[in-house]
C-alpha cells in the first residue's frame, strides 16, 4: 500500500460516499492513486463506477468522507450515438483539451493547434486530424478522446469502459497507450469488467455500491472480494495443482436476439 | 421584375431580414446542435403576454416581448438547473405558464382578445428603424458570442459529462446561450411573427447541417441559407401577393427538403453522376442497357465476396459489405451499404444466422436485386444451433458448389461476359481442387490421434468433418459469438484438454481471444496460432483471400498438432 503521506498524490479518498439527491450511490470508499500508476476500477454496471468518476469530475459533491485531488482530472467517456454526427473532426475534438488552459474570453491560437496535433500524433492519429469524429472507429475515438486529455495536460485520466466494443488489436493498441500515459507519470484510472486485464495493472478497485476492496491486484482480488463484487457471477476453472483459476462473465454489451 | 425591391417598404424588409439572417445562421445553428428547438419556438411564443401587456399599456412591442422572454428564460433555466432531467418538459411548463398569463391579460384584464392573435404574427413589410436597429444589436452580440464562447458552447453540446473536467462547466456559459436566443427570436418576432420564428432560427440550420461536416461551414452556410430563403421569400411574396412570413416558412421547409435529396444524392455518386448528365443519358441507356458502369453486384460476407471476385474477375465490380476482421454476428448496415443494395443486381449471401440481417436491408434500400443463397445447394450442410452451421464455406467442397452456382448465376445476367466468367470460374475451380488435396496431404500426415481441435468460437466443424479431426470443444460452446460461456461448460472444457492431451487451443481472429487464452493458461495448452473463422484476414495479411484463409488455417492447425515441426503449404495455389 502506498504511504498515506505522499506529498505527490494525485487523488485520494478518505470514506467517500457521493450520489444524487443526496441519496448515496456509493460508500465507503478509501483510494488513493500516485502519478504513474493505472488503477483498474472494477465492478458490475450500477456498481457506482460512474459516480465515482462524476465525483472525482467535481460534478457530484461527497456526501461524507473526504476527496482530494492534487490535479485536475481529464474524462474519456464511452462514444454515445449523438456524439457521432456532431460535426467536429478529430482535431476539432483534441482542441476542446485546451479550453481548460485558457481564460475564457481568449481563442484558442497557433500554439493550441500545435499542442492538439502533437498529441494526436502521441496517439498514433495524426493522420486521421481531419476526419469526422464519426467516421472513425471505436477504437480511434477513444484514442482521440485520450488526446484531448492530453492537451488539457491532465495528470489524472479516467477512462470509462474503454475497451467496450474494440476488437483485439484496437485493445491491445489501447492497452499499450495507458502503458505509456502511466509511462509519462501520469495516474490512469479506468473502470473496466475485465479481471484478467486489471491484474496486469498497479491497483485495483472494487466497487459494488461500496468499496469492497482496494490495492494491489495480487492481495485484493481473492474470491471473496470478487464475489462480493460481481455477486455471484464467478467463473471458477479449476487447474492442476492447487491453485484455482477465476473469471467473471463477461457481461452482455449487445442486445442481439439469441440465433434461434 | 425587380422593381418591386425598389419599393421603400419591401427594402426595409430586405434590410431587416439580410439582418436577421445573421444571428439565425449563427444561433441556429447552436439551436440544432443542442437540441434547443423547442425552445427558440417556445420563447417566441412565451413572449405573447409581453406583447399584450405592451399593447394594453401602450409602450413599444419588442420591449414587452423582451421583457417576457427574459421573465421565460429565467424562469426554464433556474428549474432546468434544479432538476437535471427533462429540458423539454420544463421549457413546455413555463411556456404553458406564459401563455395562461397572456390569455388572462388578454381577455380579462385588457379585454382585448380580438386582436390578440394578430400579435403573434409579424409582417417583413412594415418595418420600421426600432426593428432594424433591434435586429442589428441581436446580429452583433450573436457574432461576438460565436467568437468568443462558441468553442465552450461546442465542447459543452459534444460532451456535456465532460464539459467541467475542460474548463467549459460554467453554467454562464449555458445561460448565455438561452439569453442570446431569446433576444434575437424576440428580435424576430416583429419581423416573421412568433409562429414563424423555428422557419428562420431552425429550418436553415437544419437543413446546412444536413450538407456539412463542421461547425463553421455549418454557420456559414446556415447564414447564406437563411438570407437567401428570406430573400427569396420576400420577392416571391411580393410578386405573388402573399403573406412574408409564411411564403418563407415553405421556401425554408422546400429548402430543407432539397438539402436532404442533395445529401442523399452526394452519397449515391452513381446517381449524382446520372442526374449530372441528364435526360440524354437516360433515353441512351433506355436503348443500350443501364450497366454503362459495368456488371456489378454485392456480396454479404468477405469469404463469398473473395469468391465472387475470383469468378467475376475484371469484368465484375463486386461490393463487399463486411469488413475484414469483423463479426459477422454483430454487423450492422451503413448508409453506403443501403445504397449499393439498391443499385446492384445481384446479391450473394452467404446464408444462415451469419447474414440474416440481408432480406431487411435489401427491402429497406428499395432494392429489385436478385438475392442468391449460397448456403442453399451445398453437397455438405451441418447441423448447428440455428437451422444449420453457417460456415459451410471450410469444406473446399462446398466453396466449388458455390463457385459453380456464382459463375450460371453471373452468366445467365450478364450473357456479355459469360465467357469470361466460365474461363475464370474453370481456373479457379482447379484451385480450390488443389487447395482440398494439398489440406488433406497435411493433415493426414499428422497421427489421427493428435488431431484434436480446440478453438474459441466453433466455426470449424466443416473444416473439421472434412479432414478428420476431432473437434474436442470450443471455448465458446456455441454457435454465435453473441453467446457466453457459462461456468460450468469452462470448467469441463479445461478438464476434457488435459485428459485428451490437447496441445493446442486455437484464438479465432475475429473474436476477443482472452477466453481462449485464459483456457490455454491454465491447461498449459499453446495458444499462439490463430484461426479465420468467420472473415477473411485483412489486405495484406496471407488470409486475405479464401485460398490464403484456408491455407493459413490448415499451416496453424498443423503447427498446434505437431508442437510447431511441421506446418501447411500448398505451392499449387499460387
Amino acid at each position: 500500500m502506498p504511504d498515506s503521506g505522499n506529498p505527490v498524490t494525485l487523488a485520494a479518498t478518505a470514506d467517500l460516499a457521493a450520489g444524487y439527491a443526496g441519496a448515496a450511490a456509493i460508500e465507503g470508499v478509501s483510494f488513493r492513486i500516485e502519478p504513474g500508476q493505472r488503477l483498474g476500477l472494477l465492478g458490475p454496471n450500477g456498481g457506482g463506477k460512474t459516480t465515482l468518476f462524476r465525483a472525482l469530475l467535481g460534478e457530484l459533491r461527497p456526501l461524507a468522507g473526504s476527496l482530494s485531488l492534487a490535479v485536475g482530472c481529464a474524462t474519456v467517456p464511452q462514444t454515445e450515438r449523438s456524439r457521432l454526427d456532431f460535426p467536429v473532426t478529430a482535431l476539432d475534438v483534441a482542441r476542446m483539451g485546451a479550453l481548460s488552459r485558457l481564460a475564457w474570453w481568449r481563442r484558442p491560437g497557433r500554439s493550441e493547434r500545435a499542442r492538439a496535433i502533437a498529441a494526436l500524433e502521441a496517439v498514433a492519429l495524426a493522420d486521421r486530424a481531419d476526419a469526422p469524429f464519426g467516421e472513425l472507429s471505436a477504437g480511434q475515438r477513444q484514442r482521440v478522446l485520450i488526446a484531448r486529455a492530453l492537451v488539457q495536460d491532465a495528470r489524472l485520466l479516467l477512462l470509462d469502459e474503454p475497451f467496450t466494443g474494440l476488437d483485439s488489436a484496437a485493445a491491445r493498441r489501447l492497452e499499450a497507450l495507458i502503458d505509456e500515459l502511466a509511462a509519462e507519470g501520469r495516474g490512469v484510472i479506468v473502470a473496466t469488467h475485465d479481471v484478467d486485464q486489471a491484474r496486469a495493472w498497479d491497483l485495483v478497485l472494487c466497487l459494488n455500491r461500496r468499496q469492497v476492496g482496494f490495492g494491489a491486484p495480487e492481495s485484493v482480488l481473492s474470491r471473496e472480494v470478487l464475489e462480493a463484487t460481481y455477486a455471484g457471477h464467478i467463473v471458477e476453472i479449476p487447474v492442476n495443482g492447487d491453485r484455482q483459476a477465476r473469471g467473471i462473465l463477461p457481461p452482455h454489451h449487445h442486445h442481439h436476439e439469441e440465433g434461434e | 421584375m425587380l422593381e418591386s425591391l425598389q419599393q421603400p417598404y419591401v427594402q426595409r424588409g430586405l434590410i431587416e431580414i439580410l439582418i436577421l439572417a445573421v444571428p439565425a445562421g449563427l444561433l441556429g445553428t447552436w439551436i440544432v446542435l443542442r437540441g434547443l428547438a423547442f425552445y427558440s419556438h417556445a420563447v417566441g411564443t412565451a413572449a405573447f403576454p409581453g406583447l399584450v401587456l405592451a399593447d394594453g399599456l401602450g409602450f413599444a412591442a419588442p420591449l414587452g416581448a423582451l421583457a417576457a422572454a427574459t421573465v421565460f428564460t429565467a424562469g426554464t433555466f433556474s428549474l432546468g438547473r434544479a432538476r437535471r432531467t427533462g429540458e423539454d418538459s420544463i421549457t413546455a411548463l413555463v411556456l404553458v405558464a406564459c401563455l395562461a398569463g397572456g390569455v388572462i391579460l388578454a381577455s380579462d384584464v385588457f379585454a382585448s382578445g380580438a386582436n390578440v392573435d394578430t400579435l403573434l404574427f409579424g409582417s417583413l413589410l412594415l418595418i420600421d428603424g426600432g426593428d432594424i436597429a433591434l435586429a442589428a444589436v441581436a446580429a452583433a452580440l450573436a457574432v461576438v458570442a460565436t467568437l468568443v464562447l462558441g468553442r465552450h458552447w461546442l465542447a459543452r453540446g459534444f460532451d456535456p459529462e465532460s464539459a467541467k473536467a475542460l474548463g467549459a462547466g460554467s453554467p454562464a456559459i449555458d445561460f448565455a446561450l438561452l439569453a442570446l436566443i431569446a433576444l434575437a427570436t424576440t428580435a424576430a418576432l416583429t419581423a416573421v411573427g412568433a409562429l414563424l420564428v423555428t422557419a428562420l432560427f431552425v429550418v436553415p440550420a437544419a437543413s446546412a447541417r444536413l450538407l456539412t461536416r463542421r461547425v463553421p461551414q455549418l454557420q456559414l452556410l446556415a447564414v447564406a441559407l437563411a438570407a437567401l430563403e428570406g430573400v427569396l421569400g420576400l420577392w416571391l411574396s411580393v410578386e405573388t401577393d402573399a403573406p412574408p412570413g409564411p411564403t418563407i416558412a415553405t421556401l425554408s421547409g422546400a429548402g430543407f427538403a432539397l438539402a436532404l435529396a442533395l445529401r442523399w444524392a452526394l452519397r449515391r455518386p452513381r446517381v449524382l453522376a446520372v442526374t449530372a448528365l441528364g435526360a440524354a443519358l437516360l433515353a441512351l441507356a433506355g436503348c443500350g442497357g443501364s450497366d454503362d458502369d459495368g456488371p456489378r453486384v454485392v456480396a454479404t460476407t468477405t469469404e463469398v465476396a473473395d469468391i465472387v471476385r475470383a469468378v467475376g474477375g475484371k469484368d465484375l465490380e463486386v461490393e463487399r459489405l463486411l469488413e475484414p476482421n469483423t463479426d459477422p454476428h454483430e454487423y450492422e448496415p451503413r448508409p453506403s451499404d443501403v445504397s449499393a443494395s439498391a443499385d446492384a443486381e445481384l446479391v450473394f449471401r452467404s446464408g444462415g444466422d451469419l447474414d440474416d440481417w440481408t432480406e431487411e436491408l435489401l427491402s429497406d434500400s428499395g432494392s429489385d436485386a436478385a438475392l442468391i443463397d449460397l448456403s442453399e445447394d451445398l453437397p455438405v450442410r451441418l447441423h448447428g444451433e440455428g437451422e444449420f452451421d453457417p460456415h459451410w464455406w471450410h469444406d473446399p467442397r462446398n466453396a466449388i458448389t458455390a463457385v459453380e452456382e456464382i459463375r450460371n448465376e453471373l452468366a445467365a445476367t450478364y450473357p456479355d461476359h459469360a465467357r469470361q466468367y466460365t474461363l475464370n470460374a474453370r481456373s479457379y475451380l482447379r484451385e480450390l481442387r488443389e487447395l482440398d488435396a494439398g489440406i488433406e496431404r497435411c493433415i493426414g500426415a499428422v497421427p489421427a490421434s493428435d488431431r484434436k481441435l480446440v478453438t474459441d468460437h466453433d466455426a470449424f466443424g466443416y473444416f473439421a468433418g472434412r479432414y478428420g479431426i476431432d473437434v474436442i470443444g470450443a471455448v465458446i460452446p456455441s454457435i454465435t459469438t453473441q453467446a457466453q460461456p457459462s461456468a460450468g461448460e469452462l470448467a469441463e472444457l479445461a478438464d476434457v484438454i488435459r485428459r485428451e492431451g490437447v496441445r493446442a487451443v486455437f484464438p479465432e481472429s475475429s473474436v476477443n481471444n482472452r477466453l481462449a487464452d485464459a483456457i490455454a493458461r491454465d491447461t498449459g495448452a499453446s495458444a499462439e496460432y490463430t484461426l479465420y473463422g468467420d472473415t477473411l484476414g485483412p489486405e495484406d495479411s496471407p488470409a486475405a483471400t479464401y485460398l490464403g484463409m484456408e491455407e493459413a488455417n490448415a499451416d496453424a492447425i498443423v503447427r498446434g498438432f505437431t508442437g510447431g515441426e511441421r506446418g501447411c503449404r500448398i505451392p499449387a495455389i499460387r
